[in-house]
């Protein structure tokens, strides 16, 4: 068996467990995630009708922040 | 959106037609010769994914030719920028306009003071630094307050808000900027001290309207984080350095793009619907005509994730939120010319996002089958080998300009040897996910506090 074909069995080998192990660890994530609070859907699920309040016309700044703030 | 939907179950259904089309001119083919259907047909597959991927292939040679020598004129570019400057003398400091830099947090305690800290040491005699604490759960809010309440000659302000995401955040920062100049960062990011005098410079061209910056990874302790290193090297800063030439950078990213506050008012901010807000905006500028320049010295050091899951949730929704934008920005895809160089800057982002992971997924296979089937396993070698070389150059090429570490070089074998091939399968993944229109989370990153 001459080095290329060594070199060739190696590549096929650690493509197909690369590949393998790709798709298992994509499984897992999605597993993961899926265990996990959602924070924030897409766009369907907010264009769905409900109109998004708007939460910073009001900014907060707090009175220390503001007296130690050199203008 | 149900149009949408729609359109995209039109479109599978042609493919499967075309699909049936193909086998029933084999099955006629077959029965012409009076031969195997199976072995024709396989014959007919094997022969079409040859023609592709040699397609492909070429199309990436070009690709990394053109990036090379793009990349390679933007850095000659600067050098004569860089001369021209020093003979020019530096500015007087007193008439560089003021920027604001906004911070975004969300659960960024570990890291937050830290990277305030190593703000107020940012050479710029003008500037002032507004935390947007974005409903953190965490002490972020309380660690930014400290920092703030120290004496500084630097303004600080902290801003807290109800958890909205990082678009808001930072919609919120630009309307509380007072300065001509706001420059976006991330909570976790750590700037180069000369940042701010080397991004505004690009300003004096009236028709920059925005500064990308280089990231680099400061967490290079394991095989992920600094194959990533390489990534962010290679195929990042080279990518924006080459399209920086042309001036038409298409992601300004996350942890460092410094804006003109009037241009950031007048394509109204960060919207809320994509998961790459970063890209979203950018594409945003470029459809309003506005340039985006690339600057290679003004750094941000930026944590990347150490462990695999991890790294597939950040690639996962970097995937999905730059289809929704290109998705948002499409129409200019059919539109060449009134769109000019942005028509082929959003379809050279579906060859990356898409046409590229699914391409090498598909050679990988192929030969892979081709190998154990009929033993001629050193086509996929070949296949490896080429595709490695190029990977090489490319490397080698980035580590020279960028000044890198050498023995990051060695890392682009372990990149094309494993690291892409499970990348690529998320994002062929997260791709198909995007095309059925699946919910997504943001995917927070959990920092380690290595800043």
């Amino acid at each position: 068996m001459d080095l290329i074909s060594i070199l060739a069995t190696v590549i096929l080998a650690t493509t197909i467990g690369t590949l393998i192990v790709g798709v298992g660890a994509y499984a897992a994530f999605k597993l993961r995630d899926s265990r996990k609070p959602k924070a924030k859907k897409t766009e369907e699920s907010s264009a769905a009708g409900h109109a998004k309040e708007p939460i910073f016309l009001k900014r907060y700044v707090p009175e220390s922040v503001e007296k130690s703030t050199p203008e | 959106m149900e149009i949408k939907k729609v359109s995209r179950y039109v479109w599978g259904f042609a493919a499967v037609l075309f699909v049936i089309g193909a086998v029933s001119f084999s099955f006629n083919s077959v029965r012409n010769t009076k031969g195997s259907f199976a072995l024709l047909l396989e014959s007919y597959v094997l022969s079409v994914i040859s023609i592709y991927l040699l397609v492909f292939l070429v199309i990436l040679v070009v690709r990394y030719a053109a990036m090379i020598l793009y990349s390679f004129m933007d850095h000659l570019e600067g050098l004569y920028k860089e001369t021209d400057a020093s003979s020019n003398q530096e500015r007087s400091d007193k008439i560089l306009p003021m920027i604001s830099l906004v911070v975004p947090a969300y659960n960024e305690g570990v890291v937050i003071q830290p990277a305030i800290r190593s703000l107020l040491l940012l050479d710029y005699p003008n500037y002032e630094i507004i935390v947007i604490d974005d409903g953190s759960t965490d002490d972020t809010y309380e660690k930014a307050l400290g920092v703030a309440r120290e004496a500084h000659s630097i303004p600080i302000r902290v801003i807290t808000k109800r958890n909205g995401g990082k678009a808001e955040a930072l919609n919120t920062g630009m309307s509380a900027a007072r300065g001509e100049f706001i420059l976006n960062m991330d909570g976790d990011s750590k700037l180069s001290s000369n940042t701010l005098r080397a991004c505004i410079r690009h300003f004096d061209n009236p028709k920059i309207g925005a500064v990308a910056g280089n990231v680099k990874v400061i967490n290079r302790e394991n095989v992920w984080t600094n194959i990533q290193a390489l990534e962010y090297v290679e195929g990042l800063a080279m990518a924006r350095k080459a399209q920086s030439f042309m001036r038409v950078v298409n992601i300004i990213p996350g942890p460092l793009g410094m804006f003109r506050k009037t241009v950031l008012q007048q394509v109204g901010g960060y919207d809320h619907d994509t998961f790459a807000e970063d890209c979203d905006l950018t594409l945003k500028m470029l459809m309003r005509g506005w340039q985006i320049a690339y600057e290679p010295t003004a750094i941000a050091w930026v944590e990347t994730p150490s462990r695999l899951l991890d790294l597939l949730k950040q690639r996962y929704r970097w995937t999905r939120g730059i289809l929704q934008a290109t998705s948002k920005h499409s129409a200019s895809l059919w539109q060449p010319r009134t769109a000019g160089v942005n028509c082929f800057i959003l379809w050279y982002m579906l060859f990356e996002g898409i046409m590229w992971p699914f391409s090498t997924l598909l050679g990988n296979l192929f030969f892979a089958y081709v190998g154990i089937q009929y033993g001629l396993s050193t086509l996929l070698f070949y296949w490896w080998l080429q595709l490695t070389v190029l990977d090489v150059i490319a490397a080698a090429y980035c580590v020279v300009i960028e000044e890198e570490a050498p023995s990051l070089i060695l890392y682009a074998v372990l990149f094309r040897l494993f690291y892409i091939n499970i990348i690529d399968v998320s994002k062929v993944f997260a791709t198909i996910e995007e095309w059925r229109g699946n919910t997504m989370t943001w995917g927070k990153l959990d920092r380690e506090g290595k800043l």
